[in-house]
């Protein structure tokens, strides 16, 4: 069939008319920017994350990305510096204890205001760290020995210890304590009494509000997709230089890179060194910071069915069977560094003495000596994750090949963090790798969490509660002593404490993996934070 | 018909409740810990903590009383708070299912018209270079995972040629518009926000290509078997006799008439890909229902799991009756009954 001459002018017209409308397609989209504004007119920082916030609420939330995000709208009574170590006025202007640390007087800034405009008052540092205690929830624990919180006038905190604790004041500068505007809040549910855990109803709120007396404040919300925040205008201290920031979620390393790599993210937070060594475009700039994240094994002595009992000196063989240096080049391209304790450098206490040699000869004589020559099988159920850029898969793959050297046979089992998380506080698990990152700058927190003393959660989960002598009595004396000395002191009873600690051989520091800020040119700033991870208020962008 | 569909529609709480139910006692079987989302690990040594937390959610009780609570406040359309989001399950749904509905919804027009057009013309050039190409298309569609095609076509377009931009369903730094539908591309129009509009397009081609493309496949080798079979009736010979040209012949006479299983495959595609979306959202960061099971999954967070479960029982309970309802009104010859 042919087509008539006006059929085919009719197709010609058509087919004319279809590229006019693809044209002025084209041009509308030129004519219509997409790209938004902030509010001074800067152009918002777009920070591609995986982000694991289960919570904004300061006294339920508990995660890496919540520290960026509480930190930034909550600010606390004290902060700690950028050397990671001095802590410094932030709501508390000044702060003083008595003779034994058991009694602190924090003197309120009397131009700290929420950003509602209001000011923040004793009654508001009361409020919220009563909440955060009763609330039961995050890091309540950094106020288990709080005995009261008394408010003498306005600008006038007193809080009361049970016991002596000279790093009180220090975990105050987790994120967590950021003070919250209590008449606000108390408005929409929230409530500090001793029942809050059952009574509070704030949280929802707190989903799609703030109310803190930081530099930022959030202005939306939604879980796993995006968190948007906007510079706080009434903000007390000095205004930060990034008017919005957008987080935007992206689950991997690889898709992280690409939106920076195409221009749609600004800085990508959990690029792997692996990774960043592969990116070519030279508008991005990445930068590796030492961390005090820490990557570890932990020996359960306690665990069910285990195949041969795991004392004293085939713990201590399983620690020099690993090869932690090849390690740390396999899995973080070499960019990590080693502990030789539970406690990271640079807090009090960490990187005193040196870490366990690698010595498969010496692991060998230790097996020989525990009749075990020819050694045994374990289970090694770990959490299957890629936590601060290390495989935990391709990390105990080595694992197992070096502790087949001493004929111990692992038996690797990836899991999901919660199926881990059921396995290792019921049966237990003989062998497995996990991670940690402090919640605030001090020490006691990681005595209080893998001590071999009643209490801990590793001494629970190693089986202290079956087998008691895995006690070590001289821990909560040092730990007592510690919190109960002066700085100085305290730092040399700390160290004395990681020394245990890592005599105990049940808790394996493998590395410290460096922090990687992948970010385009022109992004200044970034930095890591011991208790705050990423501070979005020194961040600068041109 | 009336009758038969009503018929249908009134089963379907009922099938929902059997869903409801197995999701319940699967997630709650499932040997993992639920307060890894609730409970931080360094309050884990805490009784008094993991009880309180344990209340809080309603963990504390027996597992029927658990589900008689859970099922009572199903029936008024509570399906509860998502331990991981802590929000109620059906905001979280309500904010997702519009994502991964606007993605299906094209992947569906990509991978129908293209399915169609490659049926077609394999059909049209049986056993010649055009039908091979056809179906090495199909079969490398159907078999290829998305995984690895979203992956390679993200690093092609986004990255090496800047053509298509990055994961997601709009530039962060761009103006989304006013929720009404949900759907972006819809939305913006509305909003006469042309910029957003094609900026949500333009994050559309690729997911919607990759996800459509299995879709592609199986329908291409549909219509391509319907065709051949169709072009063999007397009909045709019937067309042709009356001097019905070619293209008249394969789109007017047999296309119609091939279409009539393509429909069935259409419809259930349909529900397919609302439930199979989870590695295309995860490849291109679509905040959609499909990344929102797997991290709910991960977690252990039974209440959207059982809403995740719902949802996708729902669309393939109503892909079916729309499916079965189209059918027959295509073909006279079908009686619903």
């Amino acid at each position: 069939m042919q087509l008539r001459h006006h059929e085919t002018r009719f197709v010609s017209v058509r087919r004319r008319a279809i590229m006019a409308a693809a044209a002025t397609m084209l041009t509308a989209a030129a004519a219509f920017p997409t790209v938004g504004l902030a509010a001074d007119g800067g152009r918002p920082v777009v920070v591609a994350r995986d982000m694991d916030l289960n919570s904004l609420d300061p006294a339920r939330a508990f995660c890496d990305t919540c520290q960026i995000y509480l930190s930034s709208v909550y600010d606390r009574l004290v902060d700690l510096s950028s050397d990671n170590k001095s802590i410094v006025p932030m709501l508390a202007k000044e702060w003083s204890a008595n003779d034994d640390a058991t009694v602190i007087t924090f003197k309120l800034d009397p131009n700290a205001k929420f950003s509602d405009g209001s000011q923040v008052e004793a009654k508001d540092v009361k409020w919220t760290l009563e909440r955060l205690k009763n609330i039961k929830g995050g890091i309540a624990y950094i106020l288990d020995n709080v005995k009261s919180i008394e408010t003498p006038d306005a600008g006038t905190v007193v809080v009361t210890l049970t016991a002596p604790n000279s790093e009180f004041v220090g975990s105050l500068t987790a994120p967590y304590a950021g003070i919250i505007n209590s008449d606000v809040v108390a408005e929409h549910g929230g409530d500090a009494g001793e029942d809050a855990s059952t009574k509070d109803t704030a949280e929802q709120w707190l989903l799609a509000n703030s109310a803190g007396a930081g530099p930022f404040v959030l202005e939306s919300y939604s879980p796993s997709h995006e968190l948007r925040l906007k510079r706080n205008d009434n903000y007390w201290g000095k205004k930060p230089a990034v008017g919005e920031f957008i987080f935007l979620q992206s689950k991997d390393a690889v898709s992280q890179t690409q939106l920076l790599e195409s221009g749609s993210a600004d800085i990508a937070m959990q690029v792997d060194p692996t990774t960043a060594k592969n990116i070519t475009n030279e508008n991005i700039v990445v930068e590796t910071k030492p961390s005090f994240n820490m990557v570890y094994l932990a020996i359960s002595p306690g665990a069910k069915n285990l195949p041969h009992a795991l004392d004293a000196k085939i713990r201590e063989a399983i620690a020099s069977a690993i090869d932690y240096d090849g390690i740390i080049d396999l899995t973080v391209d070499g960019k990590a560094t080693r502990l030789a304790a539970p406690i990271p450098n640079g807090f009090p206490g960490g990187g005193v003495g040196e870490p366990i040699k690698y010595d498969v000869e010496k692991a060998k004589a230790l097996m020989q000596e525990a009749g075990v020559p020819d050694g045994f099988t374990l289970n090694a159920t770990y959490p299957n994750v890629n936590q601060y850029g290390v495989d935990y898969t391709l990390m105990m793959q080595k694992i197992q090949q070096d502790l087949a050297e001493i004929n111990i046979k692992l038996e690797l089992a990836p899991v999901e963090f919660s199926v881990w998380r059921e396995k290792v506080n019921g049966d237990g698990i003989p062998l497995t790798a996990v991670f940690f990152a402090p919640d605030y700058y001090g020490s006691s927190q990681y005595a209080q969490y893998f001590a071999m003393m009643d209490g801990t959660v590793w001494y629970k989960r190693a089986g202290g509660k079956s087998d008691p002598t895995l006690a070590n009595a001289e821990t909560p004396k040092l730990l007592a002593e510690a919190l109960a000395a002066p700085a100085d002191k305290s730092s040399e009873l700390f160290g004395k404490l990681a020394g245990v600690m890592a005599n105990d051989h049940v808790i394996l520091p493998i590395l410290s993996p460096d922090a990687v800020f992948a970010s385009r040119k022109g992004i200044g700033g970034l930095r890591f934070s011991a208790c705050c991870n990423m501070v979005l208020s020194d961040i600068t962008a041109e | 018909m009336t009758q038969y569909v009503f018929r249908r529609l009134i089963s379907i709480p009922l099938l929902l409740l059997g869903v409801a139910t197995v999701a319940f006692f699967l997630s709650h079987f499932t040997q993992a810990d639920p307060l890894s989302a609730l409970v931080s690990e360094r309050q884990m040594n805490n009784p008094e903590v993991v009880a309180a937390a344990k209340q809080r959610w309603g963990l504390d009780r027996s597992l029927p009383e658990q589900y008689v609570i859970y099922i009572k406040n199903l029936v008024t359309g509570d399906l509860g708070v998502s331990f991981r989001t802590r929000r109620p399950v059906l905001t979280d749904i309500a904010e997702r299912l519009p994502a991964t509905l606007e993605l299906v919804i094209f992947a569906m027009l990509f991978g129908t018209i293209s399915g169609v057009a490659l049926g077609v013309l394999a059909s049209r050039f049986q056993d010649r270079p055009l039908d091979y190409f056809a179906r090495f298309v199909a079969l490398f569609g159907s078999t290829v995972p998305v995984f690895w095609s979203g992956l390679l076509l993200l690093y092609l377009f986004t990255v090496k040629f800047g053509w298509i931009p990055g994961p997601g369903r709009l530039d962060a730094r761009a103006d989304p518009p006013p929720f009404m539908t949900g759907l972006l591309t819809v939305d913006s129009l509305a909003a006469g926000q042309f910029g957003s509009f094609l900026n949500a397009l333009h994050h559309l081609v690729l997911p919607s290509f990759v996800l459509g493309w299995s879709v592609t496949g199986i329908i291409s080798r549909l219509v391509r078997a319907s065709m051949l079979d169709a072009l063999g009736q007397d009909y045709i010979l019937a067309a042709r006799a009356k001097g019905a040209g070619g293209a008249r012949t394969l789109l007017r006479h047999a296309l119609p008439n091939a279409m009539i299983p393509t429909l069935t495959i259409i419809g259930y595609s349909f529900a397919y890909l609302i439930t199979g979306a989870v590695l295309t959202e995860a490849v291109f960061g679509w905040p959609g229902i499909g990344s929102y099971a797997v991290d709910s999954a991960r977690t252990l967070d039974y209440p959207a799991i059982i809403g995740v479960s719902l949802i996708g029982a729902s669309a393939f309970l109503l892909a079916n009756l729309v499916t079965d309802v189209a059918y027959a009104y295509a073909n006279p010859r079908i009686r619903l009954e």
